[in-house]
């Protein structure tokens, strides 16, 4: 677990905490929503509690070798706005149209991307999708199950696995690993991969 | 700039209000428990947002960001929600399988040897229902 108090590591991984550290006093001084007299106490109040709440709740690391890129995150977001107002609209239509009869499948996809990081935050997105719902998430093998409506036939269950997939890219895109997760193969048979290791050797 | 606002709350609060309603519908039209999330998790979400934006238009400045906290919170916790009652709702026959095309999950459980139909046929009771 910790090594030795060596100095060096142990400034890593309070740098690793600064952002939640941020996140959480930035959402206290929101909450909180006053400037004014009481500005001065709410700011150091927050830097208290933010603190406070990530020492006594350690979190396991996220993701090693995440790579934020702003613009690709923007881009996903643009997406993720269209698909919201393009979701409600059909799921919407289904409701009106048809009701009990409209048929649904669930799809098995396997995913390229394998932490948690990003299978959480593609199953969010897919979620959010329009006509998918993930239904089971299999950590181990790293696949999805998606429960879609309206499905007709094969053609609609490939333009949906196709669809699946772009998500996919375009979150690993947005966050990924530096090398990127298009240079793997899906390996929906495997056991854990490699980033379970290391997170292991992180810790 | 008030006459751009109140027009932008008058178009989006009905708007979001209108999802909200298509959402209650969908719940009450869709035939089971998975595909009703579809509604809540969607066309309800679609509804929150656009009121959400719509009532941002009428605040202050200083105000609107608890609103897109709010917004914000929504769109991670409702994907969460979802997920977790596809799945109870999958294991607890929840979902009428009959009407599914595919089903590949159902493959995957049995291939595993823990398949969720334990032979109590819960959808075909739901069907004669019908």
């Amino acid at each position: 677990m910790t090594g030795p108090t060596d100095t060096p590591r142990r400034g890593r991984r309070a740098l690793r905490h600064l952002p939640l550290v941020v996140w959480l006093w930035i959402l206290w001084i929101l909450l909180w929503g006053s400037t004014g007299s009481t500005g001065p106490v709410v700011f150091a109040g927050g830097l208290l509690v933010a603190v406070a709440v990530v020492v006594s709740f350690p979190l396991p690391p996220l993701q090693p070798g995440a790579v934020p890129r702003p613009l690709r995150i923007g881009r996903l977001l643009a997406h993720l706005l269209t698909d919201i107002v393009g979701a409600g609209a059909t799921v919407a239509w289904q409701a009106l149209r048809h009701g009990r009869r409209t048929s649904t499948a669930i799809i098995e996809v396997p995913l390229r991307v394998d932490t948690d990081l990003l299978i959480t935050l593609v199953a969010e997105v897919v979620t959010i999708n329009p006509g998918t719902v993930v239904t089971e998430i299999d950590r181990r093998r790293g696949v999805l199950y998606v429960h879609a409506l309206p499905i007709r036939d094969e053609r609609d269950l490939a333009r949906l696995r196709e669809e699946v997939r772009a998500v996919e890219r375009r979150v690993a895109r947005a966050v990924g690993h530096s090398h990127g997760p298009d240079d793997r193969e899906p390996a929906p048979g495997a056991p854990d991969g490699p980033q379970e290791q290391s997170r292991e050797g992180e810790r | 700039m008030t006459v751009v606002r109140d027009v932008v709350t008058a178009v989006l609060l009905p708007a979001g209000a209108v999802f909200c309603l298509l959402g209650a519908l969908g719940l009450h039209r869709f035939p089971d428990t998975v595909s009703r999330l579809h509604a809540a998790a969607k066309a309800q979400t679609l509804g929150v947002l656009l009121v959400l934006v719509g009532a941002a238009a009428q605040m202050s400045p200083r105000h609107a960001p608890v609103l897109l906290l709010v917004a914000l919170f929504q769109l991670f916790t409702v994907p969460i929600t979802s997920q977790i009652i596809a799945r109870t709702a999958y294991r607890t026959h929840g979902l009428d399988r009959d009407r599914l095309l595919r089903d590949e999950l159902g493959d995957r459980l049995a291939r595993d040897g823990t398949p969720v139909d334990a032979g109590d046929g819960a959808g075909r009771d739901d069907d004669a229902e019908r």
